[in-house]
């Protein structure tokens, strides 16, 4: 983290009267190591969620899914919505890559692709909502519907205020084939939130 | 003026609050218009605006008090002011009501907040005992006493157990690893006893209070974990960690795993009853017992929470007041390992008589069998660790005896519950009550306070009063029992709990519990007497009373600011009392001829000393 990497740059300043440095005792960053287990934290909010799904799914009325008085759910769209989001991993590692071998140019480029793959996969999402004919009021179903996909949804949003400031920053000239901390962890949590979409599809759309 | 708005501090938290008012005020509003209703046509209509703000205004007080600085100014790339120090290390007693960055600061900062909620539970419980004292009704009405048992439970549990030992190990475990600090995420953390305040009762708050709770908890546990991981010393490898690092991990993997149950278990809720969700309706194709299921999943894992940091305290003192290497150092850390797995096999336990699907009870039944296996091993081991030992029978070792008797007791009624035959017949009567009160109580806060007296010479620099701690001791063991004890009884036989009235024939042991629990009451004035009288004006305590091996002994009390100099070197376990020459940690760096590698466990036969 980039806190440590100041302090430890003032270790040889004889006027410093701050703590002694942290020893390291593993080779990964703090701040990675916190965001890992962070997604452990998240992971398990879906799973309290997917534990609704199963239950009112499957325990409570036998089965019972879309479509659902007549209404079902856009399989077409959401999937081409899927690989709008699912892109945007590979326009993000792109960038990743780029800027690990100095090209700006292409980090830049990639950072503006993937937030925009990103605004759009929201963009259609929320579309999908106005145009889908029932509410999370109406039924279980459409609570789990709603209950699922707008926590990912949550979840895209926050993604996208952190690439944004990333994005933001790559503009101003920060990061370097050095320091991309600061774009790797977001990153992985944009990862994550991108497979987490892939595990709502299949079980909310498809199966 | 502008100047103080713009830089963290109570006036900008102020500002923040008021801008989240009106944000709330307008948010509701313009929801409210795009459905349709524009008008608040009655008071209670502006519900809406009481939840938003519930949100809205203590995130944006923490906010503008400067809790999230630190992210802000990392991820915006400037430079996270490493060293502005202003805000670190107490100098008079008035740093302690000032946002702190210290982390012995905060540890006695939640610490001595979450005793005041001690008490607050602590008289709650007296009233209701007062209540119970006769058959009838004396003082309160049965929604009265309703409101009372919940509050008592939640108080207690939320703001007192979980936070206080979040509060010691705050102050001992980056001490214990030989960090300089917490992990870096440090800086933005100082929230939990301002948040934990704003936890009202009533279902809403309580709700809304628990997502607090959760977030914050769950903030504090990462914490623990990257500075676990990334921050000890050079030598102390995992295996020569104390077992009260061991036990905050474990607890940390715990509340990291379990905590977004509860949060999203309490989302449902607030979805169902503020926006017509249909999670639990059942005519709508919802499922009540769904809830149930994610409660216990969390609430499970819960008591574990609310038990292994005090395994840790437990096993710190024993092996220092035996002056004995503790037995099994690596079986007891794999069994916190292994309760952390199987906590997450039991929650049905809790729902035997909930109207599940029968097939669920006998697994849940044997993996409840099962999971006092570790719990078992942990027992044993202390024992064994107490066996030939020279014990100095002290305070905080009074309590850690006190503690493995009466949390056995406990462990004995949990597995009794187990089995569904006995659960069916006593659920919902005292014989909970007991099982509860023997974990809990005798369990936890006999925990709690060997912790407290054993660190209060590291905490203060001062030294408690012996003999007002024995008399607490005493005291408190002796009423403790003569309260819960007789609780077994009257539930087999019958008296259900929650109630505030009963039966005539259970008279005489509820009067006797409740006589027994006041005495149980001002055992703990005592306790509170000895530790303001002596944090003021008791003798001054050296940097290690206890003849103790653990690196927080190895600096004065209370430590520096910044804790060391120079971050010490491990070079040995750390239970090695009664070795000669054994060593855990030296300050300077190691000269290779010294290390000597003696993990924890494979020591030499001890000395008697
Ligand atoms: C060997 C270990 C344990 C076993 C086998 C066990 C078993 C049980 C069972 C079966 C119940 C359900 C009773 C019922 O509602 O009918 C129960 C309730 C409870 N246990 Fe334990 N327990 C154990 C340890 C603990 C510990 C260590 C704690 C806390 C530190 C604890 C706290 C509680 C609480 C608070 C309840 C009541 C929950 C409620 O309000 O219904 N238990 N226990
Ligand atoms: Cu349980």
């Amino acid at each position: 983290m980039e806190a440590a990497a100041i302090s430890a740059s003032h270790v040889h300043d004889d006027h410093h009267h701050g703590p002694p440095p942290a020893n390291r005792s593993s080779r990964v960053e703090p701040a990675l190591l916190g965001m890992l287990l962070f997604i452990i934290s998240e992971i398990m909010v879906f799973g309290a969620f997917f534990t609704a799904y199963f239950f009112i799914r499957v325990v409570a009325d036998e089965g019972t899914w879309f479509p659902v008085d007549g209404k079902d759910l856009p399989k077409l769209i959401a999937g081409v919505n899927t690989a709008i989001l699912i892109s945007s991993s590979f326009t993000l590692h792109w960038a990743e890559n780029a800027l690990k071998l100095g090209n700006r140019r292409a980090f830049r480029a990639g950072m503006v692709a993937t937030f925009l793959l990103g605004a759009t996969f929201l963009f259609v999402q929320i579309n999908e909502y106005v145009h889908i004919g029932f509410s999370p009021q109406d039924h279980a179903y459409g609570t789990v519907f709603y209950g699922l996909t707008g926590l990912h949804g949550a979840h895209v949003t926050i993604g996208l205020v952190l690439l944004g400031m990333v994005t933001i920053r790559a503009f101003r000239g920060h990061f370097s084939a050095e320091e991309h901390r600061g774009v790797e962890v977001p990153g992985i949590y944009w990862h994550f939130v991108d497979v987490m979409w892939i595990v709502v599809y299949t079980t909310v759309y498809i199966l | 003026m502008s100047v103080k708005l713009r830089n963290p501090g109570w006036y900008r938290a102020g500002l923040y609050v008021v801008l989240a008012a009106v944000l709330a005020f307008g948010l509701s509003w313009a929801v409210r218009a795009a459905y349709g209703h524009d008008t608040y046509a009655h008071f209670l209509d502006a519900e809406s605006i009481v939840i938003i703000g519930m949100i809205a205004l203590p995130l944006a007080f923490l906010v503008g008090i400067g809790c999230f600085d630190y992210w802000f100014y990392w991820a915006s790339g400037r430079p996270t002011r490493p060293e502005d120090h202003s805000g670190h290390g107490a100098h008079s007693w008035r740093d302690y009501f000032r946002p702190n960055t210290d982390h012995k600061v905060i540890g006695i900062q939640y610490t001595v907040t979450s005793f005041f909620f001690l008490f607050v539970g602590g008289l709650m419980a007296m009233l209701m005992r007062a209540e119970l004292a006769q058959p009838g009704r004396q003082f309160v009405d049965a929604s009265t006493f309703n409101g009372l048992f919940s509050v008592h439970a939640s108080v207690l549990i939320f703001l007192f157990i979980i936070p206080v030992f979040a509060g010691l190990a705050n102050f001992v475990l980056p001490l214990m690893i030989g960090a300089p600090d917490m992990g870096s995420f440090a800086s933005g953390w100082t929230a939990y006893a301002p948040l934990s305040t704003t936890a009202p009762d009533g279902q809403v708050f309580f709700t809304i209070g628990v997502q607090f709770a959760g977030a914050s908890s769950i903030a504090t546990a990462l914490n623990f974990l990257v500075t676990i991981i990334t921050m000890r010393a050079p030598g102390m490898s995992f295996f020569r960690m104390p077992l009260l690092a061991w036990a905050n991990f474990s607890t940390s993997l715990l509340v990291v795993i379990a905590t977004p149950f509860i949060a999203a278990s309490q989302f449902f809720v607030l979805l169902d009853w503020a926006l017509g969700f249909n999670f639990f309706n059942a005519a709508k194709g919802g499922d009540v017992l769904m809830y149930q299921h994610v409660f216990w999943f969390y609430s499970h894992p819960a008591v574990y929470i609310m038990m292994l940091p005090g395994f840790g305290i437990i096993s710190e003192v024993l092996a220092v007041k035996a002056r004995k290497p503790i037995f099994g150092y690596r079986m007891m850390a794999f069994s916190l390992l292994a309760i952390v797995v199987l906590g997450f096999t039991v929650w049905a336990h809790h729902m035997f008589v909930s109207g599940m699907q029968a097939w669920i009870r006998i697994p849940m039944m044997v993996t409840t069998a099962i999971i006092a296996v570790p719990t078992g091993i942990k027992i044993f081991s202390w024992l064994a660790t107490l066996w030939r030992g020279v014990l100095h029978l002290d305070t905080p070792m009074l309590f850690a005896l006190g503690f493995l008797t009466m949390f056995t007791l406990g462990g004995i009624s949990g597995v009794m519950l187990a089995m569904v035959p006995l659960d069916i017949h006593v659920s919902d009567t005292y014989f909970i009550v007991a099982h509860i009160h023997y974990v809990l109580f005798g369990g936890s806060l006999f925990t709690i306070f060997a912790g407290v007296y054993y660190w209060f010479p590291k905490m203060t620099g001062r030294m408690y009063d012996e003999r007002l701690g024995r008399i607490h001791f005493w005291s408190t063991l002796i009423f403790f029992n003569a309260t819960f004890a007789p609780m077994h009884l009257i539930g087999v036989q019958g008296m259900p709990r929650r109630v505030a009235d009963y039966a005539d024939q259970f008279a005489g042991w509820n009067l006797a519990i409740s006589l027994a629990s006041f005495a149980l009451g001002l055992s703990t004035l005592v306790f509170a007497y000895n530790m303001i009288a002596s944090w003021r004006g008791g003798a001054r305590a050296s940097a290690n009373p206890w003849r103790a091996l653990t690196l927080e002994w190895q600096v004065s009390s209370p430590p520096p600011v910044f804790n060391f100099d120079q971050v010490p070197t491990v070079v040995g376990g750390p239970y090695e009392y009664g070795v000669p020459g054994a060593v855990h940690g030296i300050f300077g760096p190691a000269k290779p001829a010294e290390v000597k590698a003696t993990p924890a466990g494979t020591h030499a036969e001890p000395v008697r000393e």
